[in-house]
C-alpha cells in the first residue's frame, strides 16, 4: 500500500471506489442472473435456474436475422473505416501542409457532434438523394461515427514509429510502398487492429445513428432489443442482453491484449 | 498495463530533430493526398448533412410535407415559448448538469485510487471502469430497469426493505432520478479516464512537500491535487455533459413520460409528428448547447487559463 494513502482520507477514498465498482457491475450482473432465472417476470432475488430463455433466443428468427445483419454491418464498417482512416491518419502524422490542425479537427469532429444528430442529418440528405437501401445507408452512417476512433488509435501508434527504420529501408533501396508494407505497417499493426476492433464494437452497439437509418426490414441488434424491451416485454431479453455482454467482454479482453485499454480509450 | 505504459513512455521520447527534418522533406508532397478520401467522405456525409439540417430548421413545411420558403425563426421561438417544449429543454439541461456534477464528485476518489494504488489494484479498477463502456447502452439501460424496478420485487427496493431503510417500496423508475443514475453509469468512464490521466501527471513531490509542511490530507487535496487536476476535470465534465445532453436511449428506457429529453423530443417530432423543420430546430439547439460547452472547455484548456497565477 502506498504510504500517501492512510487514515481517514484513505478510508473515504476506498469506500467510494468500492461503492462505484458495485454501482458499475450491479446492473450487468443482475441482467446475467435474470437470464438464467426461471420466472417469466424478473424478480429479486432471482428464482430457480434454467437455460430455456437461451434456447428460445437461439430459435428466434428476428434476433438471429438481426445478429447476422449487425455482424455484417460491423464488418463492413470496420473495413470501410480502416480503408478511409488509416491513410488519413498517415497523412496527419507525416504530412506537413497548411491547415493540418484544422483538418485533424475536422476529421475527429464526429466524436464531439451528438451522434443522434449525425444520424438525423444523414437521414435527411440520404432521403433527398433517394437512397432507399437501408443497408447502404447504415454502412455510411456507421463509417462516419467510427472513422474518428480508427484515426485516433492509428495516429497514436504512428507517432511511436521509429522513422529511422524507414529511412534505413529507403536508403537500402526499398520503394515507398514496400517500406510502408514491410517496415511501418508491422510497427503500427496493433494500433490498426485496435482501431478496427473499436470500429467493430462501436458499430455493433450503435443506437443513435442506427435508429434513424434502419427500417423494419433491416433492423440491427440494438434496435430489436430496444423494441422487445419497450414495446413488447419478452422474457428472452435478459438472455439476448447476456449474449451481448459476453461478446463485449471478449472484445475488451482482445483490446487489452492488443494495446492496453486505457491507452486505446484515452488516446 | 503498467509495463506497457512504461514502454509507451519510453517510446514517446521525441526522435532526434535531424531525423525528423529529413523525413519531413522526403514526404512533404504525396502524403497529404492520403487524407483526401476521408475528407471527401466526411464532407459529403457529415459536414454537408449537418449544414442541410441547419438550413431546414429555418424553412417551412407545407401541408404536403414539402420543405421550402419562406424562411422563419418560428421553430426556435416555439421551442422556447411553448411550455411543454421549454420544459424538455430545462429537463435536459438539469439532467446533464446534475449527472456531470455527480460524476465529478464520484470520479475523483476512483481516479485517485486508480492512479496511486499498486499495479494489480489499478488494473482491476481500470477493467471494471472501462469494460461496461463497450456493452450496448440498451443493455445497460435494461440492467438499471431491473435494478430500479418499482414494487417490492425490484433489486433496490428488496435491499432497502430487507435492511429496513424503507417500509414500503419506493418508485425510482420512470423519474428524472432514474435517468441521472443510468446516465451516470453510462458516462462515468468518460470522467474517470481524463481525471486519472491528469492526476497521473501531477508531480508527487508537490503533494509530499505540502504534507511535510504539515498540511492535512484534505488540505493537500484542495490546495495541490485539485487545482493541478483541473484540465482532467474540464475535459471530463465537458464529455459527460455533452454525451448526457445528446442521449436518447437512457431517457427512453428509464425516464418514461416523466423525463423526456431533447433527443426523445426530436425523435418524436420526426418519426411521429413528421415535423421536419421543428425537429431540425431542436437538433440545432442541442448541437449549439454541446458546441458551446465544448468551446468554453477548449478556451479554458488551450489558453492555459486553468493555471493559477501564484
Amino acid at each position: 500500500m502506498d504510504e500517501r494513502f492512510s487514515g481517514f482520507g484513505a478510508f473515504i477514498l476506498y469506500t467510494i471506489t468500492a461503492g462505484m465498482m458495485l454501482f458499475i457491475l450491479a446492473p450487468l450482473l443482475l441482467v446475467m442472473a435474470a437470464s438464467v432465472s426461471d420466472s417469466y417476470f424478473v424478480t429479486f432475488p432471482p428464482q430457480g435456474f434454467t437455460l430455456k430463455w437461451y434456447a428460445k433466443v437461439l430459435q428466434d428468427r428476428d434476433f438471429l436475422e438481426a445478429m447476422r445483419l449487425s455482424i455484417l454491418l460491423a464488418l463492413g464498417t470496420t473495413v470501410g473505416s480502416l480503408l478511409f482512416g488509416v491513410p488519413a491518419a498517415f497523412a496527419l502524422v507525416r504530412g506537413h501542409f497548411v491547415g493540418l490542425a484544422a483538418i485533424k479537427g475536422f476529421l475527429l469532429s464526429p466524436l464531439i457532434f451528438p451522434a443522434l444528430i449525425t444520424g438525423l442529418a444523414l437521414l435527411q440528405v440520404l432521403n433527398k438523394l433517394g437512397s432507399t437501401d437501408a443497408r447502404l445507408n447504415l454502412l455510411i452512417g456507421h463509417i462516419v461515427v467510427t472513422s474518428p476512433y480508427v484515426i485516433r488509435t492509428v495516429v497514436t501508434s504512428l507517432q511511436l514509429v521509429d522513422e529511422n527504420l524507414e529511412d534505413a529501408a529507403r536508403t537500402l533501396g526499398a520503394s515507398r510502398l514496400r517500406t510502408f508494407w514491410r517496415v511501418t505497417l508491422p510497427q503500427i499493426a496493433s494500433g490498426v487492429a485496435a482501431g478496427g476492433l473499436f470500429a467493430f464494437m462501436v458499430s455493433f452497439d450503435n443506437y443513435p445513428v442506427t435508429m434513424w437509418l434502419a427500417n423494419s426490414e433491416y433492423s440491427p441488434v440494438p434496435l430489436v432489443l430496444m423494441r422487445q424491451l419497450v414495446n413488447v416485454f419478452d422474457p428472452s431479453v435478459p438472455a439476448m442482453s447476456t449474449i451481448i455482454i459476453l461478446m463485449a467482454m471478449v472484445g475488451v479482453l482482445i483490446l487489452e491484449k492488443l494495446v492496453g485499454l486505457r491507452r486505446a480509450l484515452a488516446a | 498495463m503498467t509495463t506497457s505504459d512504461e514502454a509507451v513512455a519510453v517510446l514517446t521520447v521525441e526522435a532526434p530533430p535531424v531525423a525528423r527534418e529529413r523525413s519531413r522533406w522526403r514526404l512533404a508532397l504525396p502524403v497529404g493526398v492520403l487524407a483526401i478520401p476521408m475528407l471527401a467522405f466526411l464532407t459529403y456525409f457529415f459536414f454537408y448533412p449537418a449544414l442541410a439540417l441547419l438550413f431546414s430548421s429555418i424553412q417551412t413545411q407545407d401541408s404536403r410535407g414539402i420543405i421550402g420558403r419562406p424562411f422563419t425563426l418560428a421553430h426556435y421561438a416555439r421551442l422556447v415559448n411553448v411550455e411543454l417544449y421549454a420544459r424538455v429543454l430545462w429537463t435536459t439541461l438539469r439532467i446533464s448538469i446534475i449527472t456531470s456534477a455527480l460524476a465529478t464528485v464520484l470520479a475523483y476518489p476512483v481516479a485517485l485510487v486508480m492512479v496511486k494504488s499498486r499495479p494489480m489494484v489499478t488494473r482491476v479498477i481500470t477493467l471494471i471502469v472501462i469494460a461496461p463502456l463497450i456493452v450496448s447502452v440498451v443493455v445497460r439501460g435494461y440492467g438499471w430497469q431491473l435494478v430500479l424496478q418499482n414494487g417490492p420485487k425490484g433489486m433496490l427496493n428488496w435491499i432497502l426493505m430487507t435492511l429496513h431503510v424503507v417500509d414500503a417500496p419506493i418508485s425510482v423508475l420512470y423519474t428524472e432520478t432514474a435517468v441521472v443514475i443510468g446516465s451516470l453509469h453510462v458516462f462515468f468512464p468518460m470522467m474517470v479516464l481524463p481525471l486519472a490521466s491528469a492526476l497521473g501527471k501531477i508531480d508527487p513531490n508537490l503533494e509530499d512537500a505540502a504534507r511535510m509542511l504539515g498540511a492535512p490530507w484534505w488540505k493537500v487535496f484542495l490546495r495541490v491535487t485539485l487545482p493541478l487536476s483541473m484540465p482532467g476535470f474540464v475535459a471530463g465534465f465537458t464529455l459527460v455533459f455533452s454525451l448526457t445532453a445528446g442521449s436518447f436511449v437512457i431517457p427512453a428506457i428509464l425516464g418514461g413520460a416523466s423525463a423526456v429529453m431533447l433527443g426523445n423530443l426530436i425523435e418524436q417530432q420526426i418519426f411521429v409528428v413528421y415535423d421536419w423543420p421543428f425537429g431540425a430546430a431542436i437538433a440545432v439547439v442541442l448541437v449549439g448547447l454541446v458546441l458551446a460547452v465544448n468551446g468554453v472547455s477548449m478556451w479554458l484548456l488551450e489558453g492555459r487559463r486553468l493555471r493559477r497565477p501564484d
